[in-house]
């Protein structure tokens, strides 16, 4: 990978992060997840795993939804 | 290879766009261009057949996330 | 023959006109197909933007249509030609199905940008560029105002109302 790409999801990593611990609202952390999911994938593809890639990009949105439904709750 | 830079650039702009905006559901657009972006990389990165499923499967999902998460806050407003 | 900025720049405006042409056709700015896409709709009239527009960012957002079918059909050409667009196409509509959408405007738009972007190839374009080309295209719908943006989608809803009838 060359250096422009790596320091766009490292930007992104720290973005998600930063925002994931800053924000109150519950669905604005989880939106910040995501940004931090989509700035780890470049380097999971890199290294050329992409049954690894295929596997979180499956997973991650099932994580979300499960904790989506605790957010319902909390909400009513 | 200035394809790469390029949604590479996109994405972080977006990733900015998103912690300055706001409103909650204004902010998932940007987070669907932040998708975009992404799926682009991962496609660029690594011309291989496999890869099709792989950039299909992050943007389908990533695309779900998004539409769990509207979904449930309009519902979450709607009840009260 | 030209420079690669000035054909990712083309490629923009190809893509842009595809999947704009297409989702307008599939009258996806007539409604919300979910109420998450409703939702974004009623916010970003709230913020000073048009209804119509609004649906179809919402519908973007929460379905998978022919703006990533675009994208995707531009990744399979660039890993494997021309089965590999359509291969992705299935893909597309596989999606739309798990994302409660009927799937007419992805599974299109993957099927005409998978023809356009493997004749283009055979001109002296690159794949990359459309790739690239549509990542700028969806930047310019979603991601620098959507108050200009959904005004501008609204217009061009208005004008397909007009040219093919329905209702307004």
């Amino acid at each position: 990978m060359n250096d422009i790409v790596m320091a766009a999801s490292v930007i992104l990593i720290l973005i998600g992060m930063t925002a994931a611990i800053i924000n109150r609202d519950p669905f604005d952390k989880l939106i910040s997840l995501s940004i931090l999911i989509a700035g780890v994938f470049p380097f999971i593809v890199d290294r050329g795993f992409l049954d690894v890639a295929i596997a979180t990009a499956l997973i991650a949105p099932l994580s979300t939804i499960f904790t989506l439904m605790v957010c319902r709750r909390v909400k009513e | 290879m200035i394809a790469i830079y390029v949604c590479a650039v996109i994405a972080v702009y977006a990733a900015l766009r998103v912690i300055a905006e706001r409103n909650t559901m204004r902010k998932l657009p940007f987070l669907n261009v932040i998708s975009f972006a992404v799926t682009a990389i991962i496609a660029l990165l690594l011309p291989n057949p496999i890869t099709i499923i792989a950039a299909a499967a992050y943007f389908v999902g990533s695309t779900l996330e998004s539409n769990a998460i509207a979904s449930t806050w309009a519902g979450g407003i709607k009840k009260p | 023959m030209l420079d690669e900025p000035a054909r990712i720049l083309i490629a923009a405006v190809l893509c842009w006109i595809n999947f704009v042409a297409i989702d307008v056709f599939f009258k996806l700015p007539e409604s919300g197909g979910v109420c998450g896409a409703t939702a974004i709709a009623e916010e970003v009239e709230k913020g000073g933007g048009n209804l119509h527009g609004g649906f179809m960012l919402g519908n973007i957002v929460s379905s998978p249509d022919a703006s990533a079918g675009t994208l995707l059909a531009a990744c399979g050409v660039y890993c494997a030609g021309l089965p590999g667009g359509l291969f992705a196409a299935l893909l597309v509509y596989i999606g739309n199905r798990i994302c409660y959408d009927p799937g007419y405007a992805g599974t299109t738009g993957a099927i005409t940008a998978t023809f356009l972007v493997y004749g283009m190839t055979q001109v002296g374009f690159a794949a990359s560029d459309f790739i690239a080309g549509m990542v700028i295209a969806i930047m310019t719908i979603q991601g620098i105002s959507y108050v200009h943006s959904s005004r501008l989608i609204a217009r061009l809803w208005d004008f397909r109302n007009r040219l093919l009838g329905g209702h307004p």
